[in-house]
């Protein structure tokens, strides 16, 4: 076959599958069933176009092959017979499209009920149309992996038993933030792309692009649609200025704003007018869209209305109050209130965990502190970020800014250079040296290099020590907290580790149980599937033991306990089979023997075949402490 | 990938039916979100020539009137047969003509 068609073929499916796709859902609901009739559809197409050439409609070509087969289906399920005739009816009229039927396809690939990565998975697949090696590519994994997680994905919703529908009211509005998410999720991942295939990354902006735009044309009356779409035009717009000729990032303010795509700029004003129409309170994606329109109203970065930024800033602290949007704010206010403003901001959010590699934090510091006219700070501040960051090219700019700035008048030794030579001591051991330049390589890291050993105060450490171990085991935490103490010891300096408290240590935890000589034993079946059972689906043995037979989903491998599922993996699924041996009813895990009739149990822990009561969790824990001396919840591990 | 789509001018006058379904396919485009631009040109025009130093104007109309393009639409799709492909959805509405499909590089 010519590879000619089969390009067109491919063309034509990328153009059509959502739709078609979508119409079939709303036949056989089941998402994923009806992809695989779409790709059955497609199948017959290879085989067709070549000889028959390509239709002229090749869309309703294949809506129509597509939904014969439903038909079919339909006809051949037992699963639907009340309503099998009339479904089958409905589907053989002419087709008609439901203008609906994508966007209820959106909001079940963007479902809660899935994990995020599935979201995203399921969305490229069922409404771009890529293929699992596509998406794997994009998102830097296999071909395998993607298409295991579309199974899983498409399995929960037939298992959730996930309707095709348009939720209604307030639900709306949460699920479509959920589709926005993934839309702007798939964005991000292809604009902020630092490794991978870069080209093959910009083509993810390009699907989000079009996603979104598609979105907007199916949801025209939400606003944070079109804010979505705007800001996405105008982030995109960018794309070919922000990295210069070696790859180097080019920050807002000095990239040539010629080279803006300005019918981008324009079809991003466009979404925005359609926002700002409908007149809604404005969401976080409105706000930030605002802010990109604000950007790339500026005709030179000096023109750029900061005071407007600065106050668009305020409201989206309020809708989206992340780590770094807080940043960003500062940066903001930082230009339209002054450096000091800005500055006092920062400082409010260097304690925080979420910032405390993020390179930009230091860099904006830095920022402030050269235009407050405090270069040697500034520098010291240029040095930090410039050892966070991740990227050569964009360290490389830090390094050249930091170089640009004088150096601080000699004051004494520098942090820097000291912990250098403390640690070229030579009365220590080895071992206590590494762990001694683990700590001053933080402080160093976090304070940067060039500190004024003089300004090494116990403020200053304890800050570093929230940030960096404050959720630290006790041990580790006085580990650094001594090697401080000795560092200052050696300096001369009053005790910078004035402010840490020692920490008690939580007793040592159990010895870990190897479990390959305990699977190696010869086992009795009763104890080892429960065994297995516990270390493969982590549940608590009281949970495992208070199964019935009935509970059990053995070929899914999984049971219903409580609302939720638990499952586990092959060794116990081999195993199970042997211990029910035919049982259909009763306690998973029986007894050894019958009860007296003292001790008469419940009937529900009875087993209605044998008589025998269900496994004691004392019984049970007995037991493996005999075998192993632990307890079960160690295998839990 | 941008494409742009150019299509000559014919003689055929365009009827109602033909603006109903060019409608329908350019807002199936944008909706797609395939479509950045379209619009339609000028018969004629004006003619720059530069030889040397010097730069003529000329007026319009210039040769056949089938070699002119008479309308242009910008789209923004991930392979070169996808724009073929729309291509032929649009010369299969608009009948006898001729198009030119070109890849855009930049900005």
């Amino acid at each position: 076959m010519s590879t000619a068609i089969h390009r067109t073929v491919d063309a034509v499916w990328r153009l059509e599958s959502a739709r078609l796709i979508a119409g079939l859902t709303r036949l056989v609901h089941d998402v994923g069933l009806a992809e695989e009739i779409a790709q059955d559809a497609l199948v017959a197409a290879l085989e067709q176009w070549p000889v028959a050439g390509v239709p002229d409609n090749p869309g309703a070509w294949l809506t129509t092959v597509a939904r014969r087969r439903a038909v079919d289906h339909i006809r051949r399920s037992q699963l639907l017979e009340r309503k099998q005739e009339e479904l089958a009816r409905e589907a053989e009229q002419q087709p008609e499209r439901e203008p609906d039927d994508v966007l209820r396809l959106m909001f079940i690939s963007c479902h809660p009920v899935l994990p995020t990565p599935a979201r995203v998975a399921l969305t490229l697949r069922l409404i771009a149309g890529l293929s699992a090696a596509e998406i794997g590519r994009a998102f830097l994994t296999t071909e395998s992996k993607i298409t295991a997680r579309i199974a899983d994905a498409k399995q929960t919703l037939a298992d959730r038993r996930v309707p095709f529908e348009l939720p209604a009211g307030a639900e709306l509005a949460d699920r479509l933030s959920s589709v926005l998410e993934v839309v702007y999720l798939v964005f991000n991942e292809g604009y902020s792309a630092s490794a991978g295939d870069d080209l093959i990354r910009a083509d993810l902006c390009l699907e989000a692009l079009r996603l979104g735009r598609l979105l907007a044309e199916l949801a025209p009356a939400e606003p944070e649609v079109h804010g979505l779409v705007a800001l996405m035009e105008i982030q995109a717009s960018r794309a070919a200025a922000r990295t210069g000729p070696d790859g180097e990032p080019v920050p807002l303010p000095e990239q040539n704003r010629a080279r803006w795509d300005q019918l981008l700029i324009r079809r991003g004003f466009t979404a925005m007018l359609r926002a700002r129409d409908l007149g809604a309170p404005p969401g976080p994606y409105v706000v930030q869209a605002a802010i990109a329109v604000c950007h790339a109203q500026a005709r030179t970065a000096q023109d750029t209305d900061w005071a407007q930024i600065a106050s668009l800033y305020d409201v989206l602290v309020r809708l989206l109050p992340t780590p770094v949007v807080q940043l960003n704010r500062a940066v903001a206010i930082g230009m339209a209130r002054g450096p000091q403003a800005g500055l006092d901001l920062v400082d409010s959010l260097t304690g925080d965990p979420a910032l405390r590699d993020y390179h930009l934090l230091p860099a904006v510091r830095a920022d402030l502190l050269a235009r407050l006219d405090r270069p040697a700070q500034a520098r010291r501040e240029f040095e930090r970020a410039a050892a966070a960051a991740r990227n050569a090219a964009e360290r490389e700019f830090l390094l050249r800014r930091a170089a640009a700035l004088p150096e601080a008048p000699a004051t004494g030794p520098t942090l820097g250079q000291s912990a250098r030579e403390f640690l070229l001591r030579t009365d220590l051991d080895a071992q206590t040296i590494r762990s001694y330049a683990q700590t001053l390589r933080r402080l160093c890291l976090d304070l940067g290099d060039s500190l004024p050993l003089s300004a090494l105060t116990p403020e200053r450490v304890g800050g570093v020590f929230t940030a960096s171990w404050g959720d630290a085991a006790a041990r580790t935490w006085n580990r650094h907290r001594a090697a401080v103490r000795s560092f200052g010891t050696w300096a001369g300096l009053a005790d910078p580790a004035a402010r840490l408290d020692l920490r008690t240590p939580e007793p040592s935890p159990r010895p870990v149980l190897d479990l390959d000589p305990l699977w190696a034993r010869d086992l009795p079946l009763r104890e080892h599937t429960l065994w297995r059972l516990l270390h493969e689906s982590g549940v608590s043995a009281r949970t495992a033991l208070a199964l019935d037979v009935a509970d059990l989903d053995l070929d899914d491998r999984r049971a219903r306990v409580g609302g939720r599922w638990i499952g586990w993996r092959a060794r116990t699924a081999a195993l199970l089979p042997q211990l029910l041996a035919g049982r259909t009813r009763g306690p998973v895990f029986l007894a050894d023997r019958r009860p007296g009739p003292a001790r008469t149990p419940a009937a529900a822990d009875r087993c209605p075949d044998t008589g025998r009561g269900r496994l004691s969790y004392e019984r049970a824990e007995y037991l493996f402490k005999q075998a192993t001396g632990h307890t079960l919840r160690d295998l839990k591990h | 990938m941008r494409f742009l789509m150019t299509s000559m001018a014919t003689d055929q006058a365009p009827d109602e039916k033909l603006f109903a379904e060019m409608a329908k396919f350019i807002d199936e485009m944008t909706a797609a979100g395939v479509l950045l631009a379209t619009g339609g040109l000028e018969r004629g025009g004006v003619r720059l020539t530069s030889s040397g130093d010097e730069i003529t104007v000329t007026d319009g109309p210039f040769a056949e009137a089938k070699e002119a393009v008479a309308g242009f639409a910008l789209i923004e799709v991930r392979s070169r047969e996808e724009a073929i492909e729309l291509g032929r959805r649009f010369r299969s509405i608009v009948g006898d003509g001729v198009s030119m499909i070109q890849q855009v590089f930049g900005p």
